[in-house]
């Protein structure tokens, strides 16, 4: 397999991370968004959203910079 | 040939053998599998058509093999990621064969465990319903937060350790080569990729393990947060975390028992590395039962009827014999065999590893069943019994696991070959830096003129 098409396939597969994140980073609120609406344990909501929500930022931000650093650590 | 003639690749040659040694025995475990799965398939797709009346479940049992199992494989995955991150934390040289098989088996598990709750909707796609409007205050969704991010943070942790053995196989020109090129990320070992990657492990350990705590103590909380007799409890948080940790490390012990007769590991996986990790099973079955112990005296001690009933169904009642056969793999038999060095040989350690796997699944089952068996309204006694159908799952939720197993163990190899690599070359001495660091420093050239002195010691 040629090498940009292996690149092109790299960089798709870290934006599809990417797209699940942003995912994710609409889901939650929007779960607070519903509780506020209801009326239902928003406090809560917000803590638990505040917990999880940099776990999967830290996880996507890791692998992104993996991915570059490799990159940029390449034998010349 | 001696190791001294060989180049670093042939020493490590057995590491490689999984992957590029396969018989046709390799396909026919897999099939075998394979139909398992298939049988499984086949009959949810008979519960999906005619719904939850083809299991064993029914009021007032609302609750059976579907949530068991999840609980139970969920506790597994702490076999891999914590107990991995722990490890190297902690420096621990001994971890160097076993982390990467005790981190596959977080990954494969938490997919299997976080299944369940959905085998155990009538209508699956109301899944969907979650989405759309979920309560984040409620314990179950939780879960389904919490599994997701330990199973991104577990299978990136799985990842990133696996990229220069990857790299390995693709300069070792390992078929498939594409995808050993895709997933290589164009590593090769330079200084600057070497400390990019041990950066980044660094951050993921140090993240994966709260999430890792949090994922069962949220599991625990689906039971401890009603008022249901024998789940209320404020220890049910640890308790669950303790269980899985030491299922974990059970599930762990057969896996690298199995794996290590199967592709012929005995030179990386010793004596020392089941003796090292079948006391922290010694340690964990004592800290289980203490807790075990407290759980269920505090509840005695108190007296309210409700919780007495559900107690004694347990202790004396149907669930008896699960009880107490719960007690003999999960404490007896740890205790008994592993205590002794003797003793404490391999395949004694998988009988009391598989017992304690058992004991595990038997301790979900005592926890999930009995409260709801019976529960606070008066309601006829309606004993719980699995039916195929969940029987079948389970078999294929088991049979699935062990295919993923031999699925990773086809494409990477099981044991780390890199840091096996790194630990030839450093650990010896960076080990004798750090003892030589914990030792007392020696006294100051002046003090030591009176060591010296005649009136000295």
């Amino acid at each position: 397999m040629p090498a940009g098409v292996i690149r092109v396939l790299q960089l798709i597969t870290i934006t599809l991370m990417w797209i699940f994140i942003c995912g994710v980073l609409i889901f939650v609120p929007w779960l607070v968004y519903v509780a506020a609406r209801w009326n239902d344990a928003l406090n809560w909501s917000i803590v638990i959203a505040a917990v999880f929500l940099p776990v999967y930022i830290i996880v996507a931000a890791t692998l992104t910079y993996v991915y570059f650093g490799l990159r940029r650590g390449l034998r010349k | 040939m001696s190791d001294t003639l060989m180049t670093p690749q042939d020493i490590d040659a057995d590491l490689y053998r999984s992957v590029e040694q396969n018989g046709p025995g390799f396909y026919y475990v897999a099939a075998g599998f394979i139909a398992i799965i298939v049988f499984g398939l086949y009959r949810y797709y008979l519960q999906v058509k005619y719904g939850l009346g083809v299991t064993g479940m029914n009021q007032p049992v609302t609750w059976g093999f579907y949530i068991i199992n999840f609980v139970f494989f969920i506790g597994i995955s702490h076999a891999g990621t914590l107990i991995s991150a722990i490890l190297r934390l902690t420096q621990a040289e001994w971890r160097r064969p076993i982390t990467r098989m005790a981190e596959v088996i977080t990954a494969i598990v938490l997919v299997i465990g976080g299944l369940h709750p959905i085998l155990d909707l009538g209508r699956p796609e109301r899944m969907f319903n979650l989405l759309k409007w979920g309560r984040l205050q409620s314990p179950l969704l939780w879960d389904v937060v919490s599994i997701t991010a330990y199973f991104a943070a577990s299978t990136v942790y799985l990842y990133l350790p696996l990229i220069p053995d990857i790299a390995r196989l693709r300069d070792r020109g390992t078929r498939p080569q594409w995808l050993y090129k895709l997933i290589s990320w164009n590593y090769q070992g330079t200084p600057r990729q070497q400390e990019v990657l041990h950066k980044a492990m660094n951050v993921l350990m140090i993240v994966v393990i709260p999430v890792a705590v949090s994922v069962h103590t949220v599991i625990s909380y689906i039971f401890a947060m009603t008022l249901e007799a024998g789940w209320h409890s404020t220890i049910f948080g640890p308790y669950f975390v303790a269980g899985a940790i030491f299922s974990g490390i059970a599930a762990l012990m057969v896996v690298m028992i199995v794996f290590r007769r199967v592709y012929h590991l005995e030179r990386y996986l010793k004596q020392i590395h089941f003796s090292n990790l079948s006391r922290l099973m010694l340690v964990m079955a004592i800290f289980w039962f203490y807790l075990t112990f407290s759980e269920y005296l505090t509840g005695f001690f108190g007296s309210e009827p409700a919780e007495l009933d559900v107690m004694m169904f347990k202790l004396t009642g149907p669930y008896a014999v699960p009880f107490w056969l719960m007690i003999f793999f999960n404490f007896v038999l740890p205790v008994a065999l592993l205590s002794r060095e003797r003793t404490r040989t391999i395949p004694v350690i998988l009988i009391v590893s598989i017992g304690i796997c058992i004991g595990m699944w038997i301790e979900r089952l005592i926890i999930v069943v009995p409260s709801l068996t019976i529960p606070y309204v008066d309601y006829p006694y309606h004993p719980y019994w699995p039916s195929l159908t969940e029987i079948s799952l389970f078999a294929a939720a088991l049979s699935a696991f062990c295919l993923g197993f031999m699925i990773f163990a086809r494409f990477f190899p099981l044991i780390s070959v890199w840091e096996i690599e790194e630990g030839r070359r450093n650990a010896v001495r960076e080990t004798s830096e750090r003892i030589a660091s914990y030792l007392p420093d020696p006294p100051p050239s002046d003090d030591l003129s009176e060591f010296s002195s005649p009136g000295g010691v």
